[in-house]
């Protein structure tokens, strides 16, 4: 491989890192919020940019960079669906700490570390850049979590994410011990035990067990939960979005190229591992979110059911990887879209007040009373319902589909059985916004313009796809074809 | 069973006792010393394992650098009336008896196994020289030092924003 096509191909990392470095240095000659920023956006609009020129360097295939990097256009789409997001968390996240945080700088930097280890993900094919990147990712989100100063919950949700991601970690790192005491390599092309012996097969089974315990932690699987709901609550509102999105959905991208790359699924004992962490994902994650009466706690509830959805189209891969591909970008899309803006919504609103609004009474007439932003939250709560016009509805439409071309009967079942659930409590959220306000609830002025102009855009995104969604499936088809599969 | 195996298993036997003894203590400084024991025995492991240059940063940044740092913040955290009370009671003749033992034991096994001509003390495999392990990581796995420099300023950015809040809450105060 040539070193010129080699530095085009990367050429999104490098805009990335150098961006960082110049926020960096400029926080460090002058703090001003303003410069911060619009550095910040800058960076991040012209990363995006820079994969038009990178495309054209893959060719017809993938540019591999030394043994730990693939680089191809699916890894492309992830990226601009990460940077994307990553913008809108920067637009918002600055009326936020406009408005409620005193020290605001570092913040811009913690969110450019994220994403570029959000990006990295995408691209990795071997172990060492897969736990590299996780690191990078989950390390800013400690500090982003807590990152407001004087409010205790945040610091409470950051510490408990601290200590069982570090655990999710350690199970990681000791499942890759494991699968290279058994394969003798870190890449994931040989990972499988090289020699048919007994002893690398317990090896390969028992690192994989960890392995995936250690994803399952980042993804918040079911059983693996537990930490979701304290810290999508404690953390604000806009860094529980980032969290919810980018740091899940590299997780997933990197998954996806360690099954194919890998061939990791060809193992019964994996593939029955996941159907059942999928199923009862699915079920479990919606039925606690039927409890729920906080919003925030509701969406991470919600979380953990459509993570399980997702598992879906990872499994469909051992039999139809380019199917499995498409799915699990286009479900990101829609899923991108309805999180960011139900948590953008929940940070929009908080941001005249000393505590953030938590409560689903708390937005009782929501549409009356601060229409823009209670039709975006009604839109986003019907697309993440699965109801048609929304791209929610395209987005389940295609796991249907793989799972029947799939065969996995059981994981349909549980698809179906989980959004009949989950149509409840998302409704219940429609409901209680459209409801007539109370006499004594006060109107809501004085919100960032900014802000509800980033939410509209976002719900109109959401129907947009949703009504329309051909060019971008095509988009995505053209792409996961052009790779290889 | 030869000979490396067992030494394996001598050390291996130290790091589980030391790591056991070193979560249930009760005192901290106690449960440091016992963990810097834990990490010495995992040097001596990589040593016998041909990975001379892993052992010795094993020794110099963990069993040195991070644990000394432990030991300082625990000590400094300890400020106060019965601080010294506190202090002699650490020190007490007799708590440093077993990793003193245990540290001996992997002592022998260490020297040993220096002793040795032509890597007879060693499990399996080839040894490993730092200036392989310095081609390797600054030729083919590059990019991945450079994203681990990444990794650190998160850290250092993340550590300084969230420990301005002490400082803040101590100004005021």
């Amino acid at each position: 491989m040539k070193l010129a096509t080699m530095f085009q191909a990367g050429l999104p990392y490098l805009v990335l890192t150098g961006g960082l470095l110049v926020v960096m240095i400029g926080v460090a000659i002058k703090r001003t919020h303003a410069v911060a920023a619009v550095l910040t956006i800058a960076t991040l609009i012209a990363t995006t940019l820079s994969h038009i020129v990178a495309y054209s360097a893959l060719g017809d295939g993938a540019v591999q960079i030394d043994s730990m990097f693939k680089i191809d256009g699916i890894a492309y789409l992830f990226n601009i669906l990460f940077l994307l997001a990553a913008l809108v968390v920067a637009f918002l996240g600055s009326e936020f700490l406009n408005r409620r945080i005193r020290f605001k700088e570092e913040f811009y930097l913690l969110l450019l570390c994220a994403t570029l280890g959000s990006l990295v993900l995408p691209a990795a094919v071997h172990f060492a850049s897969l736990i590299l990147g996780l690191e990078i990712v989950g390390i800013s989100l400690y500090a982003m979590i807590a990152y407001p100063e004087k409010a205790r919950p945040p610091l409470e949700a950051g510490l408990k994410y601290l200590v069982l991601s570090g655990v999710g970690s350690t199970a990681l790192l000791f499942g890759m011990a494991m699968i290279y005491a058994g394969s003798g390599s870190m890449e994931f092309a040989n990972s499988l035990p090289s020699d048919g012996s007994m002893e690398g097969q317990y090896f390969y089974l028992i690192g994989n067990a960890f392995f995936w315990s250690g994803i399952a932690f980042k993804l918040s699987l079911v059983p693996f939960h537990i930490w979701t709901p304290d810290v999508y609550h404690g953390a604000p509102s806009i860094v529980t979005g980032f969290l919810a999105t980018v740091s899940k959905g590299a997780v997933f991208a990197v998954v996806f190229r360690y099954a194919i790359e890998g061939n990791v699924l060809d193992s019964g004992n994996v593939q029955f591992a996941l159907s059942v962490i999928a199923c009862i994902s699915m079920v479990i994650g919606n039925l606690l979110a039927l409890l729920q009466t906080n919003l925030k706690r509701l969406l991470a509830y919600s979380s953990i059911a459509h993570m399980g959805y997702l598992l879906i189209a990872l499994l469909v891969v051992e039999s139809n990887s380019a199917l499995g591909y498409e799915t699990v970008i286009l479900y990101l899309v829609g899923y991108f879209l309805m999180t960011l803006a139900a948590f953008g919504v929940v940070s929009v609103l908080s941001m005249n007040q000393e505590q953030e609004l938590e409560t689903i009474d708390s937005i009782g007439g929501l549409l009356w009373r601060q229409p823009i932003a209670g039709a975006v939250l009604i839109v986003s709560a019907i697309s993440l319902a699965g109801i048609p016009l929304t791209i929610g509805f395209f987005a389940k439409y295609y796991l249907f589909y793989a799972g029947i071309d799939g065969g996995m009967w059981t994981l349909i079942g549980a698809l179906v059985v989980g959004s009949a659930i989950g149509i409840y409590y998302y409704l219940r959220i429609v409901f209680t916004a459209i409801k007539r306000p109370l006499d004594d609830a006060e109107a809501m002025t004085g919100l960032p313009w900014t802000g509800l102009g980033i939410l509209v855009v976002l719900g109109l995104c959401i129907l947009a796809l949703g009504i329309y969604p051909t060019n971008l499936i095509d988009l995505i088809q053209n792409v996961v074809q052009a790779s290889g599969f | 069973m030869n000979l490396s195996f067992f030494l394996f298993y001598i050390s291996a036997a130290v790091a589980i006792t030391t790591a056991i003894m070193a979560v249930t203590r009760k005192n901290a400084s106690h449960a440091l010393i016992y963990l810097v024991v834990t990490l010495l025995s995992i040097a001596v492991i990589f040593f016998l394992l041909g990975a001379p240059f892993a052992a010795a940063l094993e020794i110099v940044i963990y069993a040195g650098a991070i644990v000394v740092l432990f030991l300082f913040v625990v000590m400094m955290l300890n400020l106060g009336r019965s601080s010294v009370a506190r202090e002699s009671q650490w020190l007490r003749p007799g708590m440093w008896v077993l990793p003193a033992i245990l540290s001996g034991v992997l002592f022998i096994v260490f020297g040993y196994t220096v002793l040795q001509t032509e890597n007879s003390a060693m499990i399996e495999g080839q040894v490993v020289p730092p200036k392989e392990v310095g081609t390797v990581l600054f030729h083919e796995y590059l990019l991945g030092v450079e994203l681990a420099g990444v990794l650190l300023l998160a850290a250092l950015v993340g550590a300084f924003h969230l420990g301005r809040r002490y400082l803040e809450e101590r100004r005021e105060n």
